[in-house]
């Protein structure tokens, strides 16, 4: 191709987007379009990694023995649901809390160092957290016992072992980690509040509750669902916290969706249910999102 | 000038006396010097990679002292192979927990990696790995290799480290560690004469202090010692067994008492888990266990391996119901004296009391991708470490040989405190494995599942737990194709 022709195809608007695009929509075709096509297909089939015999066409019998709770996966998916929603609820109202403080509070001392603590727990690995408080809950070593013992006379509390806690336990590690991310997400959503219409309610006098709801509201909205949106998604997932603190335990008492579907795909080799699964999971996701961005139009229409 | 040539010539045979000595002497010394290397270049064998390099790499068991001994040894046969076959090797390891092992290798070998050469598994791995053709076959190597045809300690070697099927001739492992349960026994507490005294009056009996004390215990006397040393405002607690949801934990110890009661898990042949598993007694066996909790520290429910060392090394139990392998963990330079290892209880009474516990332990395999180079190396690997000098040396080391010639040395015993407890449980009908099933790994994790939540209340009954293991596995089994029948009608109503 002569230079003439390379500048020439350079100005046509349509072939420089594509060009432009090329590298990532191949990325995107070669490490997500033909997995999820690849996943989709094996969800037809019963195919065990470790029964040396290729996969045998399934028809839908995966999905017949998900609707007829194989493995008790609704179960799964309740624990999953509301660890969602419990766990993303906390985290949101504690870390919008804890957004306001620190907005509200620019000038106080040390407030870079504090903020910097709060998001420590956040850029830890999920593995280690979940080691940490392993430990932390141990009835016989753990520092919380210890403590809880020496203060308030509690006797040994096994955090991890009783299965009317340990479901608990483990959403509080979840909040522990995760609710410094939505208070960067406030924090974020506050940053986007135009300082002149602050002031502009502060001179009407608006209230604090007029204040959230008629200015702040209606600019840090979009970043703070988006917040919520993400957390959702990511709680939806939750797996590496829970594997060193219970493996799902006791009995099935923190067994969450992705932890079964671990069990299932890469201890068990499962590779047929366990795509039907994600499927499943894929299209709960996609749910969750449309109904989350449904929501957001629906609002930006009214305002 | 000829003739002058001539008479040099004949002149230079006639050489200094002193001369003649200094030479002499030099070729007897470095006669002398090159001496091991000439008898080395007899002892080598023709070998068909001798003077190449070749890299292997093993892959064990993190955490676990008897893997890593294994590893460790690694060197001594690089020296071996170079002064008897020519051969440089080296060794590179990889590891992972008992629980992600399998999952390790299963990823690499599904793709026909030789990324690992030689693998040390867990014996229950055996089916899972052999049945895709991922290890090889060991038959035909063996009947090759005379330092492969060992007389075994006890047939409970073969069947747990090797065969695959049960039952069957096929052999697809070769032992690496040999293991069994153990009881280990706070000495300074069952030899002090106060505490002696206090138990004789409470209970009417001896308290039980030596080897053979508890060759004899009962599970039933055994809890009057459990109950006894229970004493939680002295910080001492009577046991600590392994009651952990994680990998084979809570399923060991339970297993072993229902095996000791009489029970049974399944139908080896015919795949049959229902009626065979979920029984009354069985149930009972599981409220037993469940009832012994009474007598270990607050959180035993979480106890597997690691935690069980660290009460024991801690000094917070009196008994502890342990690997064998683990004694290099369990005996420390501070509780070395005060340390007894003996069988773990009987269960039943008078002469139809029996003990019948989980085997542990490893397998050596090889990847069946290996190149012709890498699997002579790795087969040589194995004749090496067969040897009688290799066996002694891993034992003395902390390992457990499982051949007999090792363990009927009559010092085989004493080199290790646990040894003698080792080799009684060794003995035929003492210890037994589970399923060498290759979906071994989702039976598992269902039982696992089952058993804890039974211990730690989340389902009441005992009955009901064992109802769902059952009809799970059952299913498990019957969509593998290998059991004859699924499951009943009143699985539908199983849950946990």
């Amino acid at each position: 191709m002569s230079t003439n022709s390379i500048s020439r195809a350079l100005d046509n608007r349509k072939f420089l987007v594509f060009a432009l695009l090329a590298p990532v929509l191949a990325f995107f075709i070669v490490f997500n379009t033909i997995p999820t096509l690849w996943l989709l297909g094996l969800s037809f089939h019963k195919f065990s990694l470790i029964s040396g015999t290729p996969p045998e066409f399934f028809g839908i019998r995966n999905f017949q023995d998900i609707f007829f709770n194989k493995n008790n996966i609704w179960g799964d998916l309740r624990r999953t649901f509301l660890f969602v929603v419990v766990g993303v609820s906390i985290q949101t109202v504690l870390g919008v809390l804890l957004g306001f403080l620190f907005w509200g509070s620019k000038d106080m001392p040390g407030r870079r160092v504090a903020l910097t603590l709060l998001f420590t727990p956040m850029v830890l690995t999920p593995i280690a957290t979940g080691t940490f408080f392993r430990f932390i809950y141990d009835p016989t070593f753990g520092a919380l016992n210890f403590l809880l013992s020496g203060l308030f006379g509690t006797g040994v509390i096994d955090f991890l072992g009783n299965p009317s806690i340990a479901y608990w336990a483990v959403l509080a590690v979840d909040c522990w980690m995760w609710t410094p991310f939505m208070t960067l997400m406030t924090l974020a959503a506050l940053g986007s509040v135009p300082k002149a219409e602050l002031e502009a309610a502060e001179i009407d006098r608006l209230s604090w509750p007029q204040r959230v709801s008629m200015v702040i509201w209606h600019h840090g909205k979009f970043i703070l669902m988006l917040g919520i949106l993400l957390r959702t998604i990511d709680a939806f997932k939750t797996l590496d916290l829970i594997i060193p603190m219970t493996k799902g335990g006791p009995g099935q008492t923190t067994r969450l969706v992705a932890v079964e579907l671990n069990k299932q795909s890469f201890e068990s080799f499962n590779m047929g249910w366990s795509s039907a699964v994600s499927v499943l999971l894929l299209l709960i996701s996609i749910a969750m999102t449309s109904i989350f961005i449904y929501i957001l139009n629906r609002r930006r229409k009214a305002g | 000038m000829t003739v002058d040539s001539g008479r040099r010539a004949g002149s230079g045979l006639i050489m200094p006396r002193r001369t003649l000595l200094k030479g002499s002497a030099a070729l007897g010394l470095s006669g002398l010097v090159s001496a091991p290397f000439i008898n080395r270049l007899h002892a080598q064998e023709s070998h068909p990679l001798a003077g190449q390099k070749i890299e292997m790499n093993i892959l064990g068991i993190a955490g676990w002292l008897p893997s890593s001994l294994g590893v460790k040894m690694s060197p001594m046969f690089a020296d071996f192979a170079k002064e008897k076959y020519g051969y440089d090797v080296t060794f590179g390891f990889a590891e992972a927990p008992f629980a992600d092992l399998f999952q390790k290798a299963a990823t690499s070998l599904a793709t026909k990696s030789q990324e690992y050469n030689i693998i040390i598994s867990d014996s229950q791995w055996l089916g899972a790995l052999a049945k895709p053709g991922w290890i090889l076959k060991l038959n035909d190597i063996i009947a090759k290799n005379k330092n492969l045809q060992l007389d075994w300690y006890s047939d409970t070697v073969v069947n747990t480290y090797m065969k695959y099927p049960d039952g069957g001739e096929d052999i697809w492992g070769l032992p690496q560690e040999g293991d069994t349960k153990a009881l280990y026994v706070r000495k300074d507490l069952v030899e002090d004469p106060k505490e002696q005294e206090a138990f004789q009056a409470k209970y009417g009996m001896k308290l039980p202090s030596t080897f053979e004390d508890y060759e004899n215990l009962n599970a039933e006397d055994y809890e009057k010692v459990m109950e006894f040393f229970t004493r939680p405002d002295q910080g001492l607690w009577g046991a600590a067994w392994q009651y952990s949801r994680v990998y084979d934990f809570c399923t060991c110890p339970q297993l072993s008492i229902m095996w000791s009661r009489g029970g049974d898990i399944w139908d080896p042949k015919t795949g049959q888990v229902e009626g065979i598993l979920n029984t009354e007694d069985n149930a009972k066996a599981m409220e037993l266990y469940k009832s012994w909790l009474k007598y270990m520290p607050p959180g035993a429910t979480n106890y597997g391996i690691a935690e069980e060392i660290d009460v024991w090394t801690q000094g917070k139990v009196a008994t502890c119901l342990q690997w064998a392998a683990v004694g290099l963990a369990m005996i420390t330079p501070e509780n070395k004296d005060k340390v007894l290892v003996v069988p773990p209880p009987k269960f039943g009474k008078g002469e139809e009391a029996k003990r019948v516990y989980c085997m542990g332990g490893q397998p050596w395999v090889l990847n069946a991708y290996n190149d012709d180079a890498k699997m002579r190396v790795a087969i040589d690997f194995l004749n090496w470490w067969y040897q009688p000098e290799t066996t002694l040396e891993y034992a003395k080391r902390g390992g457990n040989p499982t051949d007999k010639a090792t363990l009927s040395n009559p010092d085989f015993d004493s080199i290790n405190p646990w040894n003698r407890a080792y080799k009684f449980m060794l003995e035929p009908g003492r210890s037994r494995d589970f399923w060498h099933h290759p979906r071994y790994s989702e039976m598992l994790a269902v039982q696992q599942e089952g058993f804890t939540s039974y211990m730690t209340g989340s389902t009441e009954s005992a009955k009901q737990a064992l109802d769902y293991i059952a009809c799970q596995q059952q299913q498990i089994l019957y969509d593998d194709g290998f059991a004859s029948a699924g499951p009943s009608d009143a699985c539908s109503a199983a849950s946990l």
